[in-house]
């Protein structure tokens, strides 16, 4: 008999006072929960309380289980979160289930300390990871230049950064909103901080953090990225020793070879790619499928498909699938793709749009760390626009985009196990 | 839209020539009829032979009908290129060639066709407007806004292709560009005022103020209102859709403009705004229908002067008959409302002898409804009788039933809604929980509140909680709700009915509430714990969502905004 999940969770509760407890809750995460996103805060929370929890991959959206504790059905029963108390004999039927499919049970260990690197007086509505984390009640820390500077990196096990631009040149927004008080504000603020640390400009400081952050990545961190940060970060490690930055960022023109300068072994994710040198276009390199801020380049948004990686053998990435949809509408953003004839080998595509030149979802090794892009800026404001208010997720309790994300936080707690492939 | 548009579109294009056939032959007749039937393998058979002996745009258009409806397109490209050829310059032709080449996705052949079209008629914008609006169709607008911009060079204007650049804008998201478009498109053409609120609705909010901008910049005009106003109703703001409207030229047509908008706020149940605008069409030609509607949507938005001088009894001049069936009622409803029920009766008293039966006797009951509401149940009761023997079934009635405490009687005859201004759903709730006949406790505390003694009232509902255990929580509640939510007054009751009533549906409702006054007082703390504890303790609640969203917010979860 299904039930909804309100009903489930009152069930739940009823459970809790008249019989034996469970040995274990099961957090379905298919179209049972009622609050996939809030399901990770309870997860995450849970590990970082010292508890062990399992990720089920494959099964039942990637479900998670908890053990049944009164603590954790209560935050269950307040965040509206459908939990399922399992007995002994029932898991061990989920166990069969599991051995004998492509499913595997990882378990979670220890929850990673998290960063989030954005401006200090950002609002957390700004971007979507803050926005996720605060919504799921995951604690994060805000770091900016000062602190990554300062060698705060090293305090944290994963870093997420979104619409930085790490060239320096402010996502060239000054062709838009050159007279805009934030954006005065905002080329002030980061003019000041870039004297302050003895940098000769913004792009000079914007350059030495995406370097401190690659070497996060190298030393073992864990860094996700979305929007532009995914590319211009990629620029900035490439052009470490070249000027790639419009005069109107720093005061001397883009170095005439520059395309020709880069240096593609530094970088994490592309090669290869084409830089925009045009002051006047909105858009930084070709790295980005869609182009969404000029014109005539601009592609249409279609939907992306998550691929299936065998849970057994590819963990991380089936990790970082988990949903309970495959097929998911895209959403734009500063870069909304990247475009496959600049992705290095060896990067693990975990999603893409069928047909399209681009891919929408990839991740990879580096040094002792990994590294994972999303394109696009919001999965729930596909047309997302400067001002456009703030999404509000208790409106998308169950959406798939931002599943994506939360897996991210979610991967580095796994217990790690020798990759059989 | 397409097909408003489409249609248009084939108006616009259709040669002098063609359309001076507008008597069909008896065989193009009878192969519409054929289609009209369902019989499109017979029609096929008689249009072809139309078509190809004398053809009509009627033939032609039908045949392009019927072989699609058979999934045959492919077969109306030979006896369109054999048209084409001997008209190489009829857009008809041109058009359906291209509808076709879209509909069996022969791109290539599209795209040449369009060229070949270009190429005949290199002045004429019908190609560029044809091929954008397939393009765009087809899910292609970077090719479509290529087109475009070729038209535009090519004719030396936008001007013609105005509505396809318009929905090509819309588009691309380029919602600004696209509403300035829209505005040059509607003022050649008014009727394209739908197609662009709903090219235009799903601009996002950052951007809805600027297109505001380019519909309200002047000249007025009315295609532009128009558009502005369904955009506004859209986006869920009914109040500036009015405004937009509000400035139009007093004319005739702004009068039906208005008329039908003030339709839809009727409809609707946007009181203030129907009377405004019936108001407004009211100021250019006053038809005796338009009052009536304009006078019951001034009652309703609560504002029964108005009544006064949109129905004058004057207008009606010797007219009484007519001014009892129509004006009158208005204008004892308007005092009744206003209090003044002593001047009602004599208006019904002036105009006794023109009522028939039922009008005498809604009128009275007008007048009743009037004293109950004052409290003044002595004559509340007189009115009655003096309507007669129907009217003891009346609200009217069924209100002084409860007052009176009779419950037996008040809910034989109350319905909710059916009262004018009176919220009868607490009361209806109460006396339907009761199992008893006689509750003067009850009674008497809606009696307190229907004489606006708010305060009084309170108290009462206290008392006669404890006199009706049965529905002591609801009574609570209410007595509650009289203390004003905004306030701390309430807390003491709210506390009292989630101590003493757990389970119930007002406890879950007074903690809700509890939890609102505590956050309203900045002690966030315990306001969450009763957030909390509504939900952990009435999960089967539906005001869960609710207490959830809040809790949400308290803990700055979400927007603040939102």
């Amino acid at each position: 008999m299904k039930y909804p999940g309100v009903i489930r969770s009152a069930l739940a509760l009823i459970l809790t006072a008249t019989s034996a407890r469970a040995q274990r809750l099961l957090v379905p995460m298919d179209d049972a929960q009622t609050n996939h996103l809030k399901a990770y805060g309870l997860t995450y929370n849970a590990v970082k309380t010292g508890v062990q929890a399992e990720w089920l991959l494959n099964y039942r959206g990637g479900s998670f289980l908890v053990p049944d504790a009164p603590e954790l059905r209560r935050r269950a029963a307040l965040d509206g979160i459908s939990v399922e108390p399992v007995t002994d004999a029932q898991l061990a039927a989920i166990r069969r289930d599991i051995a004998g499919a492509n499913m595997e049970s990882v378990p979670l260990e220890r929850a990673p300390r998290i960063a989030v690197y954005t401006p200090p007086e950002a609002q957390p509505w700004d971007d979507a990871v803050t926005l996720a984390l605060k919504y799921a009640g995951i604690d994060f820390t805000p770091i900016y230049d000062d602190q990554v500077e300062q060698g705060d990196l090293s305090k944290f096990d994963w870093l997420h950064l979104h619409h930085e631009d790490f060239t320096g040149q402010f996502n060239k927004f000054h062709l838009g909103y050159r007279d805009a008080p934030w954006f005065r504000d905002l080329v002030a603020k980061n003019a000041a901080a870039a004297k302050r640390m003895g940098f000769s400009s913004v792009p000079a400081l914007k350059k030495d953090v995406a370097e401190k952050i690659r070497a996060f990545v190298e030393r073992g961190g864990f860094l996700f990225a979305m929007c532009g940060a995914t590319e211009t970060l990629e620029l900035a490690i490439a052009g470490h020793d070249v000027d790639i930055a419009g005069e109107f960022a720093d005061g001397t023109p883009m170095d005439p070879d520059a395309d020709s300068r880069l240096n593609w072994k530094r970088s994490l994710a592309f090669k290869d790619a084409h830089l925009e040198r045009s002051p006047f276009v909105n858009a930084m390199s070709d790295i980005d499928g869609h182009q969404v801020n000029v014109p005539g380049r601009r592609q249409p948004l279609g939907t992306f498909t998550l691929f299936n990686f065998s849970a057994k053998f590819d963990p991380v990435p089936s990790m970082l699938v988990q949903d309970h949809r495959s097929v998911i509408s895209d959403y734009y953003g500063v870069t909304t793709s990247f475009t496959k004839a600049t992705l290095k080998s060896g990067v693990v595509v975990l999603a893409t749009e069928e047909g399209a030149p681009w891919v929408k979802y990839i991740h990879g090794d580096y040094g002792k760390g990994t590294w994972t892009y999303l394109g696009g800026h919001d999965p729930e404001d596909p047309q997302h626009a400067i001002g456009n208010p703030p999404t509000d997720l208790s409106l998308h309790r169950s959406s798939p985009g931002y599943r994506l994300i939360l897996n991210n936080v979610l991967f580095p707690a796994a217990k790690k196990k020798p990759l059989k492939t | 839209m397409c097909s408003v548009a489409s249609l248009a579109l084939v108006a616009s294009i259709a040669t002098p020539e063609l359309r001076a056939q507008q008597e069909e032959r008896p065989e193009v007749m009878r192969g519409l009829e054929l289609e009209s039937a369902g019989k499109y393998r017979d029609a096929v058979v008689i249009l072809r032979a139309a078509v190809h002996t004398a053809p009509s745009p009627t033939a032609v258009l039908a045949l392009e009908r019927v072989y699609a409806e058979l999934g045959m397109s492919d077969s109306l490209l030979a006896p369109i290129d054999t048209l084409i050829r001997l008209n190489p310059r009829e857009p008809l032709y041109r058009s359906i060639q291209l509808r076709t080449l879209q509909t069996l996705r022969r791109d290539d052949q599209l795209r040449e066709a369009f060229e070949r079209w270009v190429r005949a008629s290199p002045r004429d914008p019908a190609p560029y407007r044809e091929y954008a609006r397939i393009l765009i169709q087809l899910g292609r607008p970077a090719s479509g806004d290529t087109i475009i911009m070729r038209g535009k060079n090519a004719l030396g204007t936008l001007r013609d292709l105005e509505y396809e650049n318009a929905q090509l804008r819309a588009a691309l998201g380029e919602w600004v560009p696209s509403a300035q478009s829209w505005r040059r498109a509607l003022s050649d053409a008014p009727y394209l005022a739908t197609a662009a609120a709903f090219a235009l609705a799903p601009a996002p909010a950052s951007a809805r103020e600027n297109i505001r901008d380019v519909f309200l910049s002047f000249p007025v005009e009315l295609g532009a209102r128009r558009a502005l106003a369904d955009l506004l109703l859209s986006w869920g703001a009914p109040m500036a859709a009015w405004e937009s409207l509000r400035s139009l030229r007093p004319d005739t047509a702004s009068a039906t403009v208005w008329s039908e908008f003030a339709e839809r706020a009727y409809a609707d149940e946007r009181w203030v705004l129907a009377r405004d605008a019936y108001t407004a069409a009211l100021g250019v030609r006053r038809l005796p229908h338009l009052a009536v509607r304009a006078s019951v949507a001034a009652l309703k938005a609560g504002t029964p002067n108005d009544v006064f001088s949109l129905a004058p009894l004057a207008e009606m001049g010797a007219d009484s008959a007519t001014a009892a069936r129509q004006y009158v009622p208005l204008h004892v409803d308007a005092l009744v409302a206003i209090g003044r029920t002593l001047d009602a009766e004599a208006l019904i008293a002036t105009y006794d002898r023109y009522f028939s039966p039922v009008q005498r006797m809604r009128a009275t009951q007008s007048v009743a409804m009037g004293w109950v509401r004052a409290g003044d149940l002595q004559k509340a009761r007189a009115a009655l009788t003096a309507a007669g023997a129907d009217a003891d079934s009346s609200d009217a009635a069924g209100l002084l039933a409860l007052y009176e405490g009779r419950l037996d009687a008040a809910r034989l005859l109350l319905r909710s809604g059916a009262v004018p201004g009176a919220d009868l759903t607490p009361a209806l709730g109460i006396i339907a929980r009761l199992r008893t006949d006689r509750a003067p406790t009850v009674g008497a505390a809606f009696l307190a509140l229907a004489r606006g003694d708010s305060a009084g009232a309170s108290g009462k509902f206290v008392e006669a909680a404890a006199a009706e255990p049965a529905v002591a929580p609801a009574l609570l509640l209410m007595a509650a709700r009289l203390k004003g939510v905004r306030g701390d007054a309430a807390i003491p009751i709210w506390q009292k009915i989630v101590a003493d009533f757990p389970g119930t549906p007002e406890a879950a409702e007074s903690e809700l509430e509890w939890a609102r006054a505590l956050r309203r007082r900045g002690d966030l703390a315990s306001a969450t714990a009763r957030f909390e504890h509504l939900i952990l303790s009435a999960p089967q609640s539906a005001l869960l969502p609710q207490a959830r969203r809040e809790l949400e917010q308290l803990r700055g979860t979400v927007p603040p905004s939102s």
